[in-house]
């Protein structure tokens, strides 16, 4: 474990250093992510900011806009590392890259994860953290250590969750050789972890919480700190639900592992 | 026991007929005819310790893959590999941390980083003590002549740079066997000999065990004891490159210096058919023929007896000439 961590650790060493050499360019796509992040952000605060829609079903302008915050604290831990598996099929699998990776005495997945990091995701963890705060104050919500550690827990499931389901959706790449993989749609799907998951019909309900687990990303461990019941045991099964996800996703990346074919020589 | 064993080993890989035009791909969606192709079909052989072993064959004949079985890559169809007591791709963690691997094709350095900072990022992945890692470089940079690419990134060295950086990176941590498999594709005769002669240095005084795939029949003649040849999944030869130089059916020429000039009809009139006399200059011959219909010293005495002869020179076939009709006629020629 020491071991793993010394290496991925060089590994994030050597990245920094041939980002840093790249300084204007690091610095531009920091500000482009956080005009991203605050964008998708105003969104949601004109939609509400009407006379007529205060509150979405039942969830007031500033729920929304907390859970909004908390969702993009998780996706912003997700995308600094998800950059990897963003055309994992082109890159790993037709041009013969997983070949490098496998002769590696590592872990091969930790080794796609952690070859490269978007650094730029910094930003939409910051307007996501601030969302967050702002909304608790109009919520009057106050935040203890507890509370602290807890959104620390949650918010690296929520990641983890994130990642596994497109460790999943990526490991379809080892069977069939296609440049751009199923990945792309489930991206957009990610949005639906940002709202209230009650807003939804039954099925995508259910979808969200036990077959694509999105709704564990941000909604349920933010209930955490809503004066609500119904959702307490859910909110904290974000751990377990974290935990079984990875052990699914571990399970489909050996299996395609052991099904690649590499490109020929 | 050996090194390496390998035992009825088989990879099939499932491919599709594409059909053709645009129709045909949108067919292709929906309905695939699969095939299954053996690209290695049963092949068998042991490595001893110390061995420098030549992996020959046409392109397609399978060598790239029964290369990436032997180095965890790709997981058997069937058969069984034992590398130092490891299974390859069952144990790959373990295994690939005592075994070096160059592919000629593509870099296993990180391509934005300087050679240095690769090597010193492998000797902590492979846990290499500083010490260890020390006199390593040393060793590798003098041999391989790296001094003044050590600071330089993967990406702005020319492809013999490269190889050789890439030389250096799977030896950085010491390992028990080498698995190259085309390394000197595309480079220039000084490249390839610089190479070459890094590989016959390690397989001699370091004891290195070697196994390399090439189509560079000059690097097999200077480095191989033993030659395996590989043809449509099957293993057609195994065994030393002297053997296979006596091949039945392969001519040997001889050259005949005279002391004036060359006598040609006279010679074709004694020999007729048995050999093939070409005129090489004013008083030199080359004549070609089969030592099984007529032996060497035979044809020795002959000339001698009835010419007078300057000087001669008798050459086994051209390696180039053996491997090329072991190719065209497969296992038939053996």
């Amino acid at each position: 474990m020491i071991y793993n961590l010394q290496i991925f650790g060089a590994y994030f060493a050597q990245f920094l250093k041939t980002r840093m050499s790249y300084r204007t360019d690091f610095f531009v796509s920091l500000v482009a992510n956080i005009l991203v992040g605050a964008t998708g952000l105003l969104f949601v605060v004109f939609l509400m900011d009407g006379k007529n829609i205060t509150e979405l079903n039942g969830w007031s302008r500033a729920e929304v806009l907390f859970i909004y915050g908390y969702a993009m604290i998780s996706m912003a831990i997700f995308s600094s590392v998800a950059i990897n598996l963003y055309g994992f099929g082109n890159r790993y699998i037709i041009q013969g890259q997983f070949d490098r990776v496998l002769l590696r005495p590592l872990n091969s997945l930790a080794q796609v994860l952690f070859e490269s990091f978007n650094l730029d995701s910094i930003g939409s963890l910051l307007v996501g953290l601030a969302t967050m705060l702002y909304a608790a104050r109009i919520l009057g919500i106050s935040i203890g250590m507890l509370d602290v550690g807890w959104l620390f827990v949650s918010s690296i499931s929520g990641a983890v969750i994130l990642i596994s389901v497109f460790v999943v959706l990526s490991s379809v790449s080892f069977h069939f050789e296609d440049r751009i993989g199923i990945a792309p749609p489930f991206y957009n799907l990610i949005s639906f972890g940002r709202y209230p998951i009650t807003i939804f019909n039954r099925v995508i309900q259910f979808i969200l919480s036990w077959v694509i687990p999105f709704a564990f990303v941000a909604f349920y461990p933010a209930t955490h700190f809503f004066n609500r019941t119904g959702f307490e045991l859910l909110c904290y099964l974000t751990p377990l639900v974290a935990l079984v996800s990875v052990v699914v996703a571990w399970v489909f990346w050996q299996f395609g592992v052991s099904k690649y074919e590499s490109t020929g020589n | 026991m050996a090194l390496v064993e390998v035992q009825n080993l088989r990879k099939s890989f499932r491919t599709f007929k594409r059909s053709e035009g645009i129709l045909g791909s949108f067919k292709d969606l929906f309905s695939r005819q699969y095939s299954t192709l053996n690209a290695v079909d049963g092949i068998s052989f042991k490595v001893e310790e110390g061995e420098l072993l030549g992996y020959l064959g046409p392109n397609g004949a399978g060598k790239s893959t029964s290369i990436k079985m032997l180095t965890g890559i790709l997981k058997p169809t069937d058969g069984e590999i034992t590398v130092m007591g490891y299974h390859p791709f069952r144990d790959r963690r373990a295994y690939t941390a005592h075994i070096g691997v160059v592919f000629g094709q593509r870099t296993q350095l990180w391509w934005d980083i300087a050679v240095l900072e690769s090597l010193k990022l492998l000797a902590k992945i492979y846990r290499v003590s500083d010490s260890e890692f020390k006199s390593r470089l040393e060793l590798l940079t003098e041999t391989l002549g790296l001094k003044d690419l050590l600071h330089t990134p993967v990406r702005k060295l020319s492809l013999g740079q490269r190889i050789r950086c890439d030389l250096a990176g799977s030896l950085i941590y010491g390992p028990k066997i080498l698995f190259l498999d085309e390394p000197t594709i595309g480079l220039d005769a000084v490249g390839k000999d610089a190479v070459r002669a890094f590989l016959r240095k390690i397989n001699r005084d370091l004891k290195a065990t070697i196994i390399m795939t090439t189509h560079d029949l000059k690097e097999i003649e200077e480095l191989c004891q033993r030659i395996l040849i590989i043809d449509k999944g099957r293993i057609i030869y195994d065994g030393s490159l002297e053997r296979v130089r006596t091949l039945p059916g392969l001519k040997r020429r001889i050259y005949l210096d005279f002391a004036g000039s060359a006598p040609e009809s006279k010679l074709n009139e004694i020999f007729g058919t048995r050999v093939a006399f070409e005129r090489e200059s004013e008083r030199r011959l080359a004549g070609s023929y089969d030592p099984r219909e007529l032996s060497t010293p035979e044809l020795v005495k002959e000339v001698f007896a009835n010419f007078d002869v300057a000087d001669f020179t008798v050459s086994e076939p051209e390696l180039e000439e053996v491997i090329m009709k072991i190719y065209r006629e497969g296992a038939g020629a053996l």
